[in-house]
């Protein structure tokens, strides 16, 4: 894109109040964007940078529909507003 | 031909008993045999005739895709899908919270089911190809533990999100990676996108299944679709055969070319990030 990844915010966002933690969006993800972990809350994101910007799989895979993501076309208008401040200096 | 239709049994969620209902209404219009899937997942000898003799609707109640999955594992061909789920969101309109069906879970399933029985009456849109595209000869090769992904150099571009297009004459061929295809591993279906539709950069292009994952085909340019690959509809493991050549998706008329290569990488580059996605797994 580039832009460093750590200046787009695109990752998944998990609504606890319907998350089941049935997993599958961890057992999907290939890149180690989701973590197991121990107490209430068993599942949280923990490498939100490792995840694929624009890619939304996880959320497709979440039955429960706990998973959301920004909206992609203020995302693409971000990632072009960075890259025009970075081309002007 | 005749249709048999799999379903979510929608027990334990509102989007369930939406699927369920769809179904049975679908079955009693189309005249389609239902194939319960407590008793297929039991007994598939039961219905091999049905799925063998009918083309197979599947409605799913939520991305769960149980119905999807026990198709994908008894090698069904699937011919149209339903997901629920996807339904309430297009409508905009919450269910009924309750599990049995109430108004709106009722017209809902009524609405899936016009739309289902006018589309079973119309063969998918899938206009010719207009551009004639030379099949890659000449292939970077990405290597990971046993695996061997390729990556067509002459005049192919990619986003990071595995789809790859090349442009001939104002007009794009649009495909997924050969990385992306191994991922998926058996293609079972492609849900195309609409002919004439416009869609832009990194916007949807349909959605690809398979028994792991429902991958949504990330538009690497801006334009509009003007064909979908029949043979590709009939035949979705073409694009585990030949993800850069035969097993092509879409074609789309450019609407931002050559701005949109600025967000794209070439087959170095996309081999770089390859690697790096590989080595991460």
């Amino acid at each position: 894109m580039g832009v460093p990844r750590g200046q787009i915010p695109w990752f998944p966002t998990i609504d606890y109040d319907k998350c089941n933690f049935c997993m599958d969006c961890d057992t999907f993800c290939p890149h180690h964007v989701f973590e197991r972990r121990e107490g209430e809350r068993k599942l949280a994101v923990a490498n939100p940078t490792n995840c694929v910007v624009f890619c939304r799989a996880c959320a497709k895979a979440c039955g429960p529909d706990a998973i959301s993501f920004p909206s992609k076309p203020e995302t693409i208008a971000l990632i072009k507003r960075i890259r025009e401040q970075e081309a002007v200096k | 031909m005749k249709h048999a239709i799999l379903s979510c049994t929608g027990l334990d969620k509102p989007e369930g008993s939406v699927a369920r209902e769809v179904a049975i209404c679908a079955a009693d219009t189309t005249g389609s045999e239902i194939i319960c899937p407590v008793l297929l997942n039991r007994a598939p000898a039961r219905y091999k005739k049905a799925l063998s003799d009918s083309s197979l609707i599947v409605v799913d109640g939520c991305s769960t895709r149980c119905a999807t999955k026990l198709a994908t594992r008894l090698e069904a061909k699937v011919h149209r899908k339903v997901l629920v789920s996807d339904a309430v969101k297009a409508a905009d309109q919450a269910l009924e919270s309750t599990l049995s069906l109430g108004p709106k879970g009722l017209a809902l399933a009524q609405s899936i089911v016009d739309e289902l029985v006018r589309n079973l009456n119309a063969p998918t849109a899938t206009a010719e190809p207009v551009a004639d595209f030379e099949t890659p000869t000449e292939y970077l090769v990405v290597m990971h533990d046993k695996f061997e992904f390729r990556i067509p150099v002459v005049d192919y571009v990619f986003n990071e999100n595995d789809v790859w297009a090349r442009v001939l004459d104002g007009v794009a061929r649009v495909g997924i990676s050969d990385y992306m295809q191994q991922k998926l591993t058996d293609i079972s279906y492609f849900d195309p996108p609409r002919v004439g539709g416009v869609v832009e950069q990194f916007g949807e292009l349909g959605s690809l299944e398979s028994a792991k994952a429902v991958f949504e085909i990330i538009s690497p340019i801006s334009g509009t679709v003007t064909a979908v690959n029949p043979a590709v509809i009939d035949n979705p493991g073409l694009i585990n055969e030949d993800p850069s050549g035969a097993g092509w998706l879409v074609e789309m008329k450019l609407t931002a070319w050559p701005q949109d290569q600025e967000l794209l990488l070439d087959p170095a580059a996309y081999a770089e990030i390859v690697k790096r996605k590989a080595a991460e797994e």
